[in-house]
């Protein structure tokens, strides 16, 4: 047995707490505090956190309330993992600490900060709001409060994980592309979204595509996984943000954006060769004017490297490409069936 | 020789043809064969699953019914390709409906999708199968001189409930092959996090700010190369760095090995005969 596993295995240690400090009224920057306290196993580490806050040093700032993984106002960065404190076990933490007995708290990150550990929600907030993101009931006014408005069990399983979220921003705080540029959705505003728009009872859906289509929207989501392997509820995140592309394309024709063209230029390729025909892949997604700006000082280096990929007439399709076409074809005609039957319900 | 199904992705056929040209040269050294599956088509690229959801899993049945037809798992060495064949696989095997239409279109081409090939990365074969030991005892050249900085990629860990291998927080697979291979390798932030890959064409800078902030972090931390099992990781690292560097504001530069030329060049191959210089960035 090792000295690390003897540690763990006692019911009571000494274990650090690295924790984020910053007073915007009073500190030029941030920095971070070691509180070392003795813990026992079982202890989360809001807990500890509280225990701090109460008996070393009441200046330390955190957000918490429910302390039982409901309310999501705790979510913060544990061992450099976004995640709720009132569900995180300081034994579990310990196990992956970078340094032994320490574990390092910070706030999440892509909000802005308002005081050690504690991050605005207002952005989120906002954007829930740019992207209309409520029930806008189908039923005329007049009929309110007369007249059930019924959801099958069927059309509610659409969306049940999704209504799981309890906004914590823990996947908010693991995006790309959030840390990369602060104007995008966020995959808790798509999941959100996605939500309202399966809702039989909702009449926004379209004007809520519309809005998630533009600039900074469901197009701009890199396909990181990072949400979804963060999210405390375990809500399967990319299903939904991929649900709105689907229904971008598929459904409504909401085709013209660079994302859906990009997208259906792979079911192109593949129906045609087999293959992706990368060459002309920059080209079909945003244009020729785009692809000379952006793309030509690169290709020059490419072509000195040979590194091109082949024109269209010599991308090499696939070996039984004709059977495979046939193949394809029977699927569409399965694909169009489905949305009939579905069109007809 | 173990043999395995090599799946060809398209971008190692067109853009990072390095990255089959390297495996072709050393497999046979390390007692495997990856037998090229020409038939394969492509996986869908992380698009063709919304774009229609049954093309996608009807395409990649098709790919894993020729591995199992030849008795082999099927062996991918891009992440994306290995994540979207797997999330297929687990589809179509937790869906018998789906699984037998799919079949039913399959069977012209006299195939069948059954489930029984595993869907691998090269990495994982390298270590369940080769075995470190066996990569240590043959490595003619340790990267001992080299200080590495690890670049898992996204689609090799996340989502864990389709790859399942690594822990996504704290991956080590790529950090012990490495290893192995004499290397030493870096802690650094980035080492799991995402390349900016799959929205370069679609929203450029912020492609751009992401793979600039691993590169940054990568050369502060005094690596001397990246090292990455993916290619569309390499082609952004790579091929977009100066541009990703210089639109930040950044300077420098270091350059970025596919692993499967970093098994090469421990086993005594050249850079030239890999395919390194290919790169965009030279060492």
């Amino acid at each position: 047995m090792t000295d690390s596993t003897v540690q763990h295995n006692e019911d009571k240690r000494d274990v650090t707490f690295r924790v984020h400090r910053f007073n915007p009224q009073v500190d030029s920057k941030p920095y971070h505090d070691d509180y070392t306290i003795k813990i026992e196993k079982g202890i989360t580490v809001l807990r500890a956190l509280n225990y701090i806050k109460e008996h070393v040093d009441p200046s330390l700032t955190l957000r918490a309330f429910c302390q039982a993984g409901i309310c999501g106002s705790c979510a913060m960065r544990i061992n450099n993992m976004s995640k709720l404190a009132c569900t995180t076990q300081v034994w579990d933490e310990l196990d992956k600490a970078r340094e032994p007995g320490v574990i390092k708290v910070d706030p999440l990150r892509n909000l802005p900060l308002i005081k050690d550990l504690v991050v605005e929600m207002d952005p989120l907030v906002g954007k829930m709001e740019h992207y209309s993101n409520w029930i806008d009931s189908k039923m005329p006014e007049e009929q309110w409060g007369k007249k059930e408005f019924l959801v099958s069990e069927e059309e509610f399983v659409k969306y049940d994980k999704a209504t799981d979220c309890i906004l914590c921003a823990s996947c908010v705080s693991e995006c790309t592309i959030l840390r990369a540029n602060r104007e995008y959705v966020s995959p808790a505003v798509l999941l959100k979204s996605y939500r309202m728009n399966v809702d039989t009872r909702d009449a926004s859906h379209d004007l809520r595509l519309a809005e998630l289509v533009k600039d900074h929207g469901v197009w701009d989501c890199t396909h990181c996984y990072r949400c979804q392997e963060s999210c405390v509820k375990h809500i399967p995140i990319m299903d939904a943000i991929h649900g709105i592309r689907e229904d971008a394309i598929e459904r409504r024709g909401v085709k013209d954006t660079s994302g859906a063209r990009h997208a259906e230029a792979f079911m192109d390729d593949i129906a045609r060769k087999g293959k992706l025909v990368e060459a002309t892949l920059p080209i079909r997604t945003n244009g020729v004017g785009w692809t000379l700006k952006n793309l030509l000082p690169m290709a020059v280096k490419m072509v000195i490297k040979r590194r091109t990929p082949p024109p269209p007439p010599l991308v090499k399709a696939s070996k039984g490409i004709e059977k495979f076409r046939e193949e394809f074809r029977e699927m569409s005609g399965h694909v169009a069936k489905d949305h009939e039957k579905k069109s007809g319900e | 020789m173990k043999r395995y199904a090599y799946y060809q992705s398209c971008i190692n056929e067109s853009m990072t043809r390095e990255v089959d040209r390297s495996i072709q040269l050393w497999q046979h050294d390390l007692g495997i064969e990856m037998v090229k599956l020409h038939e394969s088509t492509c996986c869908g690229g992380s698009n063709l699953d919304y774009v229609s959801p049954k093309h996608f899993a009807l395409v990649n049945a098709r790919n894993i019914a020729y591995a199992e037809k030849m008795g082999l798992d099927l062996v991918v060495s891009c992440n994306t390709c290995l994540m979207t064949i797997r999330s297929a696989k687990k589809k179509l095997d937790e869906s018998p409906e789906l699984k037998d239409e799919v079949n039913g279109i399959l069977k012209q081409e006299g195939l069948e999708y059954r489930g029984t090939s595993e869907v691998r990365h090269l990495l994982w074969v390298l270590i369940e199968d080769v075995g470190l030991d066996a990569i240590r005892q043959k490595v003619k050249t340790p990267l001992g001189n080299m200080r590495i900085a690890p670049f898992y990629g996204c689609h090799i860990l996340r989502p864990s409930s389709v790859l399942g291998k690594d822990n996504p927080l704290e991956p080590t697979s790529l950090d012990l092959l490495l290893g192995a291979l004499g290397g030493s390798t870096i802690h650094y932030d980035h080492k799991n996090r995402c390349c900016g890959f799959h929205t370069l064409l679609v929203a450029e800078e912020e492609s751009l700010n992401v793979a600039a902030e691993a590169l940054k972090e990568a050369m502060d931390e005094h690596a001397d190369c990246i090292v990455t099992p993916c290619p569309l990781c390499h082609t952004v690292l790579d091929g977009y760095q100066s541009k990703a560097l210089r639109k930040n504001g950044l300077r420098g530069s270091i350059p970025v090995y596919h692993l499967s030329e970093v098994v090469g060049l421990a086993l005594g191959y050249s850079e030239r005969d890999l395919g390194i210089r290919r790169h965009i960035v030279t060492a």
